[in-house]
């Protein structure tokens, strides 16, 4: 595996067509069934790009070990038997007496500190501050072990030899369908990787399981507790998604994430990280047959395993809107969510090809929302394909004065429009021009190569890399007119409705029913231009009509006499 | 050492027939032995010599230096134009001048046509335009397939030399800008950083200026005008070009469209900081569940002889991710953040900066940064072990050659290098410099650049939850500093004026 040069097996992987640049990859799969995806180039020479992924992700998991999937990413990198410790048999003792106490503490929070908490004893039975002296004392004890264990630990030694060796960029994560780990490697060191990898697919050994849950807990708060939207972006998916297993962060729920054995996590190994359930991708500078022959060397160890179990429950059809406000430290802002379709699914390229005329500085929503209307900052869609289900979002961020309320009539707007009245050629014609265009542009890292043929088997087929361009130029004006009526009608979307927390009183409109306050609130912008007659005339009209109003309107006519009170008595007062 | 043992067995009579059951078995791959180790591998050698600026380089008639690195690989080519001038030449009372200037060159048309006619343009031939200024250079980039190639470079050099500065496009801008400057205490790390440099640098340097809403309604149209003048000419310009096009014919193709395009003065260097930081602890009051902590010191420029050295302690302390003592300390054995290491951010001009960082639950942000201190006292106490030091060697070494991997990073690499202070062969003999490094260096550069008592710890979180430390009474905010901390104000997002108490 010296540095030779290939170009001549350029013209294998790379053949043009209709749809663009194509990507043909070798594929090469073993008797234990696991895939590997191999394209050798020489544009980056010395290095090579390489990963793997495994077709687990939250979707996978059920209510009590939400976000496993992520955690267990993070134990993939504490070594073997062979890699991490000085003396493997003293490491799993030890390992096994952590688990016995942990077993007890774990017994110890889910009986009687849930049973407090439920009395309403303790807020958190999750809270070390509400440890009992009996808790206190297993955790000495854990502690003790966890001293002894870390005296014959060698600390990251996987990330050591990687570093050493001049791999680099070494990392992984976790979504709702897949986990992915990849580095790059100097394009002599592909033996290294196939060793590595192998080995701790045959051989992974669960250390420090305790102290990293306590590292994904501050991965929790940093991604979703400390950031402006976070917890409140996790609210709106579990709302959004009723029955099917997005609901869950990947992440996980923070009793869950505490509660996680090794046990479990074994299990889930055992089941997911079967040779059948993954797929290896290799881009860069190598020979194919070298690849191979090192690949079925060291991979062939792995033992094929029974299929894991189907994802089985559904996505609810969804029957009626669904909304919330929130006041946060953000900027004011609005989604609207609606079910669309998952990954590879018929209607996919019409639905994001629908977001392309959407999208981009000279796409509808930046010219209407953003530079006619000046409404909003920002305001973009996006199709998310995951593999049982998809969503599709609109997003926007206000201007100036504007309000989300406002932002989201103004994308109902946009809605209406496509699906009322054919997008124009040219419109169709310039994101066609731009897909194939982006069919070259996509080539042009060996680790943005490797992301996508991983991505793309993993939800579906590596293949989705090349049909995708094709799919979209063959999408017409007429195929985005139906899905456009199909899938956004009232009922089916989510919406977020975000206000700024400005230190202010909260928003007097807030308590409101959400379809009268848009009016409430052009009512009382409309106060300082009216005229004391005109106020007069209307509060004689809003008193004529409070009785005949609905009980949930009540509420607001009273607001709306009180403010034009108000109005009334400042101009009288002005005027004396 | 090999003796002869005439007393014993013949090693061989019980050897040999095992080696031949191996012989046999080993072709049919079922006892196929693996390497019990990756050490155990033979890798051979990756012979490496970094590319050199000076075969690549032209100077075309107008004095604008050029890279060309054509690659044919992909129907594609790549232009990126650098120019000298960012935001250090914002005047005072117009902070924000030279990032509306960039950014109004991309969305305010040229003097020849609307924006609206450039941008769907540029979209209908699938070229990537884009033009931008940060605080020490200015950008503008084009990719393009090479089918549109001479349509969309003409709409480009359009761009640079004859921005359009559309009023109704910059009104929409500055919405934006303003916009996000209301977002300025939203995000905890964002109100880190700008604190940080403003005790790091002081307020009137430009590494800590920021716009207000006063300075940015103050910028006119002409000034941008003038700014653009002033920074996007052909003596403050460098050229890097990759992708598929021929050298003579792209030389060609420039020296037609600089045509008439005069060189100016180039633009002068950044200024260096005329302010020193007070080493202490400062915290902002924000109420989020978990504490976001800088701790450091000014660091030296690459010309240095110690920066080298320095980096490679870097890498050992707190720099090279697991395999470093900070991470290793602070997240795998303590699980108390998720992200915790240090940095030496390059500098060039004036000295850098060191740099510790983690975030971690209020109650274990004293812990963390009490370990943290820890390790910097202690790669200054001791020496580091010989396999620490290798093994950051040995990174810095192996992956060198990743700086030049692409065509495009060894464009970038030439383009930033051109006006950066020349340190001679600085690339061609770095794997040696680092080679020679050794555990005494490493300490000696620690003693002698870092030091905990004259760094400045800054934390933005909840200060009473922060403030009395831990549980178990490991550590407390208290112990550092004599138990001085100053309240830094939260600013207001438009004004930057102090608010509150």
């Amino acid at each position: 595996m010296r540095n030779t040069i290939r170009g001549a097996l350029l013209g294998l992987i790379l053949v043009t067509s209709a749809g663009g640049q194509q990507v043909q990859p070798d594929v090469f799969t073993l008797d234990n069934g696991m895939k590997f995806l191999l394209l050798p180039r020489t544009d980056q020479p010395n290095s090579i790009a390489a990963g793997w992924i495994a077709k687990v992700g939250s979707v996978n998991e059920r209510p009590g070990i939400t976000g496993i999937s992520h955690f267990f990413e993070h134990m993939m990198f504490k070594g073997t038997t062979t890699v991490g410790t000085s003396d493997a048999a003293r490491d799993a003792e030890l390992t096994a007496r952590q688990n016995e106490v942990r077993g007890r503490i774990r017994a110890l929070h889910l009986g009687p500190q849930y049973e407090r908490f439920r009395a309403g004893e303790i807020a958190d039975p999750w809270d070390p501050a509400n440890d009992t002296d009996e808790m206190r004392e297993l955790r000495e004890q854990l502690r003790g072990i966890q001293d002894e264990q870390r005296e014959i630990t060698r600390k990251n030694e996987f990330d050591q030899i990687y570093t050493r060796l001049g791999g680099s960029g070494m990392n992984a994560f976790t979504s709702h369908d897949l986990t992915f780990y990849f580095i790059n490697v100097p394009s002599n060191k592909l033996e290294l990787w196939t060793w590595m990898e192998s080995d701790r697919l045959t051989d992974s050994v669960f250390r420090e399981f305790f102290e990293e849950r306590d590292v994904v807990h501050e991965e929790r708060r940093m991604r979703t507790e400390s950031t402006p939207t976070g917890i409140y972006q996790e609210q709106f998916d579990a709302l959004f998604w009723q029955s099917s297993p997005y609901s869950w962060p990947v992440i996980g729920w923070p009793s869950d994430l505490n509660s996680y054995t090794r046990e479990q996590a074994e299990a889930y190994y055992e089941t997911y990280y079967a040779p059948n359930n993954l797929c290896g991708v290799v881009v860069g500078d190598f020979d194919l047959e070298e690849a191979k022959t090192l690949i079925t060397r060291y991979f062939s160890r792995l033992e094929r395993r029974e299929p894991p179990p189907p994802v089985i429950t559904l996505e609810m059809p969804q029957l009626a809107e669904k909304r919330m406000t929130v006041t946060c430290d953000c900027p004011p802002q609005v989604e609207v969510r609606y079910p669309s379709v998952p990954f590879g699914h018929a209607d996919e390229a019409a639905i994001e090809m629908m977001g392309e005329i959407l999208n981009g500085r000279t796409g509808r929503l930046y010219r209407s929302l953003v530079e006619d209307q000046q409404l909003a900052t920002s305001a973009g869609v996006r199709q998310d394909s995951r593999k049982y289900a998809g969503a599709f979002s609109f997003r926007g961020e206000c201007q100036g004065e504007a309000t989300p309320e406002m932002v989201e009539a103004a994308w109902y707007e946009q809605l209406a429009r496509l699906q009322e009245e054919p997008v124009a050629p040219e419109e169709l014609q310039k994101v066609k021009n731009q897909i194939l265009a982006d069919t070259y542009r996509r080539l042009e890292t060996n680790f943005n190569l490797l992301l996508q043929l991983g991505y793309y088997e993993a939800l579906g087929g590596w293949e989705y890399i090349n049909t995708y361009s094709k799919e979209m130029a063959a999408v017409e004006a007429e195929d985005i007119l139906r899905v456009a009526k199909e899938y956004f009608a009232p009922e089916k979307r989510s919406v977020a409705i975000y206000y700024r927390n400005d230190g202010a009183p909260e928003d007097p409109l807030a308590g409101f029913p959400a379809q009268i306050r848009p009016m409430l609130q052009q009512f009382v912008e409309g106060l300082p231009a009216m005229t004391a007659d005109q106020l007069e005339e209307a509060l004689t009209q809003l008193q004529a009509n409070r009785g005949q109003a609905p009980a949930e309107f009540q509420g607001a006519l009273d607001f709306m006499l009180e403010k034009a009170s108000a109005r009334l008595d400042e101009l009288q007062e002005g005027g004396e | 050492m090999n003796r002869p043992n005439p007393g014993g067995p013949r090693a061989s009579s019980l050897v040999l027939p095992l080696l031949l059951l191996l012989a046999v078995a080993a072709p049919a791959g079922a006892a196929d032995e693996l390497p019990s180790h990756p050490d155990e591998i033979d890798y051979g050698e990756l012979a490496f010599e970094p590319p050199v600026a000076a075969d690549y380089r032209h100077v075309l008639s107008n004095g604008a230096v050029l890279y060309l690195l054509p690659d044919t690989a992909l129907p594609l080519i790549d232009v990126a134009f650098s120019f000298s001038g960012g935001s250090y030449l914002d005047p005072v009372g117009k902070e924000g001048l030279a990032a509306l200037t960039g950014a109004m060159m991309r969305r305010g048309g040229t003097t020849s046509l609307s924006p609206e006619a450039f941008d769907q343009k540029a979209d209908f031939l699938a070229a990537e335009i884009s033009a931008g200024m940060g605080d020490d250079a200015a950008q503008a980039g084009l990719n393009s397939i090479t089918a549109n190639f001479d349509d969309a470079f003409s709409l480009f050099m359009d761009m640079v030399r004859n921005p359009g500065y559309d009023a109704a496009r910059f009104e929409t801008l500055k919405a934006e800008v303003i916009e996000g400057m209301k977002q300025r205490n939203d995000n905890a790390d964002g109100i880190l950083r700008s604190e940080w440099s403003r005790l790091m640098y002081g307020e009137s340097h430009f590494e800590a200026r920021q716009g207000t809403l006063a300075s940015i309604e103050s910028i006119g149209l002409d000034d941008m005008r003038a700014f653009h003048g002033r920074i996007f000419q052909p003596g403050n310009l460098v050229v890097g070009i990759t992708g598929d096009f021929e050298p003579e014919a792209m030389i060609a193709r420039l020296e037609s469209a600089f045509a008439g395009w005069e060189a100016g003065e180039r633009a002068p260097t950044p200024p260096a900081p005329d302010h020193d930081f007070t080493p202490g602890v400062y915290f902002v009051e924000k109420e989020i569940p978990q504490g976001k902590v800088a701790i450091g010191m000014r660091g030296l420029t690459r010309d240095h002889p110690d920066s080298t050295t320095l980096r490679v302690m870097n890498l050992i302390l707190g720099g090279g991710g697991f395999t470093s003592r900070i991470t290793n300390k602070v997240r795998t054995e303590e699980g108390l953040a998720y992200s915790a290491g240090s940095m030496m951010r390059p500098s060039y001009h004036y000295p850098g900066e060191f740099q510790a960082f983690f975030q971690s639950k209020s109650s274990t942000c004293a812990l963390a940064t009490k370990l943290i201190l820890d390790e910097i006292d202690r790669i200054r106490a001791e020496p580091v072990s010989a396999e620490e030091l290798d093994v950051a060697k040995a990174s810095v070494i192996e992956t060198f050659p990743r700086a030049f991997e692409s065509k495009k990073a060894v464009r970038d690499l030439f383009v930033s290098e051109e006006w950066r202070p020349h340190v001679e062969g600085f690339f061609e003999g770095y794997r040696d410099r680092v080679r020679a490094i050794t555990v005494e260096d490493i300490q000696r550069v620690a003693r002698e650049h870092l030091d905990p008592a004259e760094m400045m710890i800054v934390l933005v979180g909840d200060w009473s939850e922060i403030s009395p430390g831990d549980l178990d009474g490991r550590a407390k905010m208290a112990d550092f500093f004599d138990g001085e901390a100053t309240e830094l104000p939260l600013r207001d997002p438009l004004t930057l004026e102090p608010i509150g108490p």
